[in-house]
C-alpha cells in the first residue's frame, strides 16, 4: 500500500512541465548550459524516471531522503529539523482534544436531548464545518489582536526556550484540538447511547452500582473500544490541517515545509514529506487496527490478520 | 423534494444557500462598486453604511470583493463537485460492477490516494499542475475522487444485492443495462448527499489552497485569498480576515447541513458517510 | 377445598406476614399514542424461603413486573404502588440505599447470559465486583470468595476460569456464573428471568438444579419468572399465572396442574405437548393472540379467547376471588362454580 502511495506521489511530480533546475537559478538566461547539466546530474535529474524512483525508494529505505534542490541541505536534516514541531504541536492538540471531548461525550450520552446535548450537538456540527485555518484566525484575532494575551505567530525551540515554546503552541494546539474534537465527540456519544442499550448495563444497576459506577465502570469502557478506530481516523485528517495551521501560525513543522516546498518546486523535499506524513497515517490506522485488538477480548481468540 | 420543503429547517437551509450563491453570481448587480478600483484615502476602514464589510489596504470594498470571490470559489467549488461525481462514481460503479481483481486494484487505487492527506496532496498536485482556475477546479474534483468513488462503490453494491437487480438479469439485462435502469436511479438519493457533501470539502480545499497562495491567483482573488491578504493585515484590521472567514465558514456549515437534511428524507437508513 | 368470600388478597390476621408484600403494582408507559399500562394493579406476597413462579406468555407483564420490583424501570415507563420488603418500601427508597438494595438483599438474574455479562471484562472481575459492593472485603478475600461461589455453581479450577472473558464460556455455564454473582451477598430475594429460555433442555436441568442447590443452601427466596410450564413444576410451590397485566390465578403448584381454576391456566396446561397425545388429533392451541397493552378488550381481557365467556365477562372486570384459606385465588367471572366442580369431583 505504501509502495502505491509512493510511486503515485512521484510519479505526479515527475510529469510536470517545469524543470526545478531552473528554478534555482532563477532566470534560464545566461546560464551556462553545462553549469546546468552538471547540476542536473548532481541531483540525478538527467537519469530516466524509472532510475530516479529507485534511486528514492533506495535512499528513503536507507533512511536518506535525499538532497534537496533549492538548499543544499539533505532531505534528512531538514525533515529532521521539523518533525519534532509537527508531532509536538499534534500531540499537545491531540491531548487537549480528548480532555474536551471525552467528559462532554459521556455527558451528552448520558443526557440524550437534554440542553446541554444539544448545545453540544451544535458546537459539533460547527466544528466540523469549520476550517481549521479559519477558527485559528479567529483566535489570533480574539486573543493576539484584541486582548493581546498570545503570541500570533513564531516557533521556538523546546530546548532553548520551554516556556516561551509553550506559549507558542497554545493557540495552534487550541485550533486544532477544536477542529478534531467534534467528530471524537460526536462518536463518543452516540457510542455512550447504544452501550447504555445494552443488556449488561442492566445488570450493573442491579448488582447495586451507582448509576455514575455503572456509566463510568461499564459503560465507558465498551464505548471506547470503537472510538480508539475513529481517533485513528483523527490523526489522518489532523494531520491534513497541520499544513494551513503551521502556515497560519508560522510554526515551524512539517506542513510548513510542505507548502514552502511547493512554492519553490523543491520536489525532493516535498516527495520525501508527503510520502513520510503518508507513512505516518498508515501506521497510525494499523497502531489502531492493533490497539482494537488489545482493548476488545473478544477479537483475541482467534484473531484475523490486517 | 416535497418532503424536504416540509422540513422546516431544510428550507431555512436552502433559503440561506440561495441567498449566497445568488448575490455571489449576480455581484455586478449587488454593489456599485468595482472589486479592483483603488481609492487610496478610504484604506481599513471599519464596516458601515457604505461599506457593509469595510475596506481593504487599498480602499476596495470588502463587500464587494467579498461577493466577486464568491464567484470564482463557487465556481471553483461547483465544477470540481461535478469533476468529482464524475469520476469518482464511474470508479466506483466499474469496480462494483465488474468486482475480481478489477475492483481490487481500482480500490487499492483509491486507498493509497487516501493516505494521502487531502491539503498535502493537493500542494503536490499543484506543484505539479500549476494553478489556474481550470487547474484548480480538475485539481479538487480528481481529490474528492477516490472517496466518492469508494461510497459510490457501497452504494452501488447495495443495489446489486436487491430482489430487483437479480430479476432483471435473470430476464437477460446486460450489466450496462442493469447499472442504467436499476443502480443508478436508486442510487440517486445517496449520491446526491455525497455531491452536497463533496461541494463543501470542495469550497473548503479551494479556501485552503488559495490561503496558502497556492489557489487562486492575483488580481483575481477568492474567499481564501481574500481570508490570506487580510490575515497579513490583520493588525490594521480585525474586519479583513474575519469577514472572508465567516463566510467560508457559513458556506460549509450549510453544505454540510443541508446534506444532514438530505441524509435524512432521502436515505434515512444510509450509513455514515465520510466527511474529509 | 373451601370457597373464601370474593375480595382482594390482602394479608388478615392469621396470614404469616410475608417478607415482599407488593401491593397493587402497576407499570405505564407514556408513548405517542397515550399511556400504556402493562401491568395492571398486580398483589402478592412472598414468604422468606419460598419459591413462586410467575408464568404468562410474552406480553403478559411478568418481565416488567420483575424490572419494577428492583426498580430497573426508567423513564418513560412508571411504577406505581407499593413493593415492600421487610416492612420498607422500595419504591420510595432514595438512590443510595436502593443501591445497597440491589444485589444485596435483593438479586436478579436475566434472560441472555451472554449480553448480561460484559464482554470487555473477565468473569472474576464482574463477580469480585459484585461481592465488594456488599461486603466489606479486601482484594484478596473477594477473590476467594469469588472461587468459592464459583466452586459452588459448579465451575472447576475457578481460579483459572476467573481470567476469563464470557465469551469463552458455554451458555450454561455463563448462566451458573450469573447465579454465582447474583447469590453472593445471600440474598433473601431471588428473582430469576426466564433463566433457562436461552439454554437447551439438557444444560436447562442443570442450570435449575444449580439454582435450586444455591436457594435452598442460603434460604432465599425465589420468584422464577417463565412461560414454560415445566420448569415452573419443577422448581416452584407455588405459581401464579399472569395474563394482559393481571394475576388470573394463583395456586399451590400441585393443586394447580390438577384442578386449574381459570380457563387460561386451563387452557395453557392442556396445550402443554404430552407425550402421550393422540398424534392424529390436533393439537391443543389457544385460539387467537394475547393482547396488546395497548389495545385491551374490555370487561375480562381473556374473554375473546374463552371457550366459555359469558356476557358479563365482556363488560365486567372480574374481582379476584380467594379459595381456600391461603394465598390461592382465581380471577374469572366463573371462579366459584369451576371451584365447586372441582370439590365435587373430589378433590381435596
Amino acid at each position: 500500500m505504501l509502495a502505491l502511495t509512493s510511486i503515485l506521489i512521484f510519479v505526479t511530480l515527475r510529469v510536470i512541465p517545469g524543470n526545478p533546475v531552473i528554478t534555482r537559478y532563477g532566470a534560464t538566461r545566461g546560464v551556462d548550459p553545462k553549469a546546468l547539466e552538471a547540476l542536473m546530474h548532481q541531483l540525478g535529474l538527467d537519469k530516466s524516471i524509472p532510475e530516479q524512483y529507485i534511486d528514492w525508494v533506495g535512499g528513503v529505505l536507507r533512511g536518506d531522503f535525499g538532497v534537496s534542490y533549492f538548499s543544499q541541505f539533505s532531505v534528512t536534516t531538514l525533515i529532521g529539523q521539523r518533525l519534532w514541531p509537527t508531532l509536538e504541536l499534534a500531540a499537545v492538540a491531540l491531548v487537549l482534544a480528548l480532555l474536551v471531548a471525552v467528559p462532554a461525550g459521556i455527558i451528552a450520552g448520558m443526557r440524550p436531548n437534554s440542553v446541554i446535548d444539544r448545545a453540544l450537538s451544535g458546537f459539533v456540527t460547527m466544528g466540523m464545518a469549520l476550517p481549521p485555518f479559519v477558527l485559528g484566525i479567529v483566535l489570533v484575532a480574539i486573543f493576539a489582536v484584541r486582548l493581546n494575551l498570545l503570541p500570533a505567530q513564531g516557533f521556538v525551540d523546546f530546548a532553548e526556550d520551554p516556556r516561551k515554546n509553550l506559549t507558542l503552541v497554545l493557540l495552534p494546539a487550541t485550533t486544532l484540538a477544536i477542529v478534531c474534537a467534534a467528530p471524537i465527540l460526536r462518536f463518543l456519544r452516540a457510542s455512550i447511547l447504544e452501550t447504555l442499550q445494552s443488556p449488561y448495563i442492566r445488570t450493573a444497576e442491579g448488582k447495586g452500582l451507582l448509576w455514575r459506577q455503572v456509566v463510568l465502570r461499564h459503560a465507558l469502557p465498551n464505548a471506547l473500544v470503537p472510538t480508539v478506530t475513529v481517533i485513528g481516523l483523527i490523526v489522518g485528517n489532523m494531520l491534513g490541517g497541520v499544513v494551513v495551521i503551521e502556515y497560519v501560525f508560522g510554526w515551524q513543522g512539517l506542513g510548513a515545509l510542505a507548502v514552502d516546498a511547493v512554492l519553490k518546486r523543491d520536489y525532493a523535499v516535498l516527495q520525501s514529506v508527503v510520502l513520510l506524513v503518508a507513512a505516518i497515517f498508515i501506521i497510525a490506522n494499523l497502531v489502531v487496527d492493533l490497539l482494537y485488538g488489545v482493548i476488545d477480548p473478544r477479537l483475541r481468540v482467534g484473531g484475523q490478520g490486517t | 423534494m416535497h418532503r424536504l420543503i416540509r422540513r422546516r429547517a431544510a428550507v431555512v437551509i436552502l433559503v440561506l444557500l440561495g441567498l449566497l450563491i445568488v448575490t455571489a453570481i449576480a455581484a455586478p448587480l449587488m454593489t456599485p462598486y468595482s472589486p479592483t478600483g483603488i481609492a487610496a484615502g478610504d484604506r481599513f476602514l471599519p464596516p458601515s453604511a457604505a461599506h457593509f464589510f469595510g475596506t481593504d489596504e487599498l480602499g476596495r470594498d470588502l463587500f464587494t470583493r467579498v461577493l466577486y470571490g464568491g464567484r470564482i470559489a463557487l465556481g471553483i467549488g461547483a465544477a470540481s463537485t461535478v469533476i468529482a461525481m464524475i469520476v469518482g462514481v464511474a470508479w466506483g460503479f466499474a469496480a462494483a460492477m465488474r468486482r475480481g481483481w478489477i475492483d481490487e486494484i481500482l480500490m487499492r487505487l483509491a486507498d493509497s490516494a487516501m493516505a494521502i492527506p487531502t491539503i498535502l496532496f493537493a500542494l503536490v498536485l499543484v506543484a505539479a499542475f500549476g494553478a489556474s482556475t481550470i487547474n484548480l477546479a480538475v485539481i479538487i474534483g480528481l481529490l474528492l475522487a477516490p472517496v466518492t468513488a469508494r461510497l459510490a462503490r457501497s452504494a452501488a453494491l447495495d443495489e446489486l444485492k436487491s430482489e430487483y437487480v437479480l430479476a432483471a438479469v435473470a430476464s437477460g439485462a446486460t450489466s450496462m443495462r442493469v447499472l442504467v435502469s436499476e443502480v443508478l436511479p436508486n442510487t440517486v438519493p445517496a449520491l446526491l448527499v455525497l455531491a452536497t457533501l463533496n461541494a463543501a470539502s470542495a469550497i473548503l480545499a479551494e479556501a485552503s489552497l488559495s490561503f496558502v497562495g497556492l489557489g487562486v491567483q492575483p488580481p483575481d482573488a477568492s474567499w481564501g485569498t481574500l481570508l490570506f491578504q487580510g490575515y497579513q493585515r490583520i493588525y490594521q484590521s480585525l474586519w479583513y480576515p474575519i469577514f472572508p472567514g465567516i463566510v467560508i465558514f457559513l458556506m460549509i456549515w450549510l453544505l454540510t447541513l443541508l446534506a444532514d437534511q438530505l441524509q435524512s428524507v432521502l436515505d434515512p437508513r444510509g450509513q455514515e458517510s465520510v466527511r474529509s | 377445598m373451601t370457597v373464601g368470600a370474593p375480595g382482594a388478597a390482602l394479608p388478615t390476621a392469621d396470614t404469616p406476614t410475608a417478607m415482599l408484600d407488593v401491593r397493587n403494582l402497576r407499570v405505564s408507559f407514556e408513548t405517542r399514542t397515550g399511556v400504556v399500562t402493562p401491568v395492571r394493579d398486580i398483589s402478592f406476597r412472598v414468604a422468606p424461603g419460598q419459591r413462586v413462579g410467575l408464568v404468562g406468555e410474552s406480553g403478559s407483564g411478568k418481565s416488567l413486573t420483575a424490572l419494577a420490583l428492583m426498580r430497573l424501570i426508567h423513564p418513560p415507563g412508571r411504577v406505581g404502588g407499593q413493593v415492600l420488603l421487610n416492612g420498607r418500601d422500595v419504591l420510595q427508597l432514595g438512590g443510595r440505599e436502593l443501591a445497597k438494595l440491589r444485589g444485596g438483599q435483593v438479586a436478579m438474574i436475566y434472560q441472555d447470559p451472554m449480553s448480561a455479562l460484559n464482554p470487555v471484562q473477565t468473569i472474576g472481575h464482574q463477580v469480585v465486583e459484585g461481592i465488594r459492593i456488599h461486603m466489606n472485603l479486601g482484594a484478596r478475600e473477594a477473590r476467594d470468595r469469588a472461587a468459592m461461589l464459583l466452586t459452588d455453581v459448579g465451575l472447576r479450577d475457578p481460579l483459572r476460569r476467573m481470567k476469563s472473558y464470557p465469551h469463552e464460556f458455554s451458555g450454561g455455564m455463563r448462566q451458573r456464573v450469573m447465579i454465582a454473582m447474583a447469590m453472593s451477598a445471600d440474598p433473601v430475594l431471588l428473582i430469576a428471568d426466564e433463566p433457562t429460555t436461552a439454554l437447551d433442555v439438557t444444560t436447562q436441568a442443570l442450570v435449575l438444579e444449580t439454582l435450586m442447590r444455591m436457594v435452598e443452601e442460603r434460604g432465599s427466596a425465589v420468584i422464577l419468572i417463565t412461560h414454560d410450564l415445566g420448569v415452573a413444576a419443577g422448581f416452584c410451590e407455588d405459581i401464579q399465572v399472569m395474563y394482559a397485566g393481571r394475576i388470573v390465578e394463583r395456586a399451590e403448584a400441585s393443586r394447580l396442574f390438577r384442578h386449574p381454576v381459570h380457563p387460561y391456566a386451563e387452557a395453557l396446561l392442556r396445550s402443554v405437548c404430552d407425550l402421550d397425545v393422540n398424534i392424529a388429533a390436533e393439537l391443543p392451541a389457544i385460539a387467537g393472540q394475547p393482547p396488546l397493552p395497548s389495545a385491551l378488550p374490555s370487561g375480562c381481557a381473556f374473554h375473546p379467547r374463552c371457550p366459555y365467556a359469558l356476557d358479563i365477562c365482556r363488560t365486567v372486570e372480574p374481582a379476584p376471588l380467594r379459595i381456600g384459606a391461603g394465598d390461592a385465588m382465581a380471577e374469572c367471572h366463573l371462579a366459584e362454580e369451576r371451584v365447586a366442580d372441582a370439590v365435587a369431583s373430589g378433590d381435596r
